[in-house]
């Protein structure tokens, strides 16, 4: 399935030579649309990070801890593995 | 995307050790440049640079708070804040382990207390730099 605002693979998320991008992708962007168009404000007061830190996230630009990452999937009802993903090499 | 608080910070802190940094260059560079090897008379514009700094450190913060919410530091704060001085602290190394050189060599004290001065702003000044950096490129 791939709804409006599904995080890339890596090579798409990488917008030039000084970006970062980690191998971790994630969902979260279509759940937040799937859960109501759920802020990222309201996202990250609940898992306790910024709401940059929340970004940085969704736009693959930093893997959060296991905590993090799982506070995110139980916000909205999922397991792990459908809210992040390895991406093949 | 806008800044967070801590990003903020990072900037405010750079700046004032910058204009601390450059004040106290600027003047202790004309004492050098006349002649003034002692180290005391260095003391009071030390002294100064660093209230200097202290200041705009904490007007910088006060108009940061009055202009968004702190919000508290959080994972990713802390891993950029350790990778940062993971990649920074070495310099500072470089700088002890010179002074110490120059010690074993006799030069003036003066020359040591300022090459141990610039390792350790510098040091910093490159450790805010990198965080900034990857406030922004991703870590």
């Amino acid at each position: 399935m791939t709804l409006p605002g599904d995080v890339p693979h890596r090579a798409e998320v990488v917008s030039g030579p000084a970006s970062y991008a980690t191998r971790v992708r994630n969902h979260i962007r279509t759940l937040r649309f799937l859960a109501d168009e759920m802020t990222q404000q309201a996202l990250a007061d609940q898992i306790g990070v910024s709401r940059q830190t929340l970004n940085a996230i969704e736009g693959g630009k930093y893997s959060p801890s296991l905590e993090v990452a799982f506070k995110i999937a139980r916000v909205f009802g999922k397991p792990l593995g459908e809210v992040f993903e390895l991406a093949a090499d | 995307m806008l800044p967070s608080f801590e990003e903020k910070s990072v900037w405010i802190q750079l700046i004032s050790l910058v204009v601390g940094l450059a004040l106290y260059s600027i003047v202790s560079g004309a004492m050098m440049a006349n002649g003034i090897t002692e180290p005391a008379p260095y003391v009071p514009v030390f002294i100064s640079a660093v209230i200097v700094l202290v200041v705009v450190l904490g007007l910088g913060h006060a108009l940061a708070a009055l202009t968004g919410k702190p919000e508290r530091s959080d994972e990713r704060d802390r891993l950029i804040g350790w990778r940062a001085e993971s990649n920074s602290s070495w310099l500072l190394a470089v700088g002890v382990f010179g002074g110490i050189t120059a010690l074993l060599f006799k030069v003036e004290a003066v020359w040591v207390a300022h090459l141990l001065l610039a390792s350790m702003f510098v040091s910093d000044g490159l450790k805010l730099t990198l965080k900034l950096v990857y406030y922004r490129r991703g870590v």
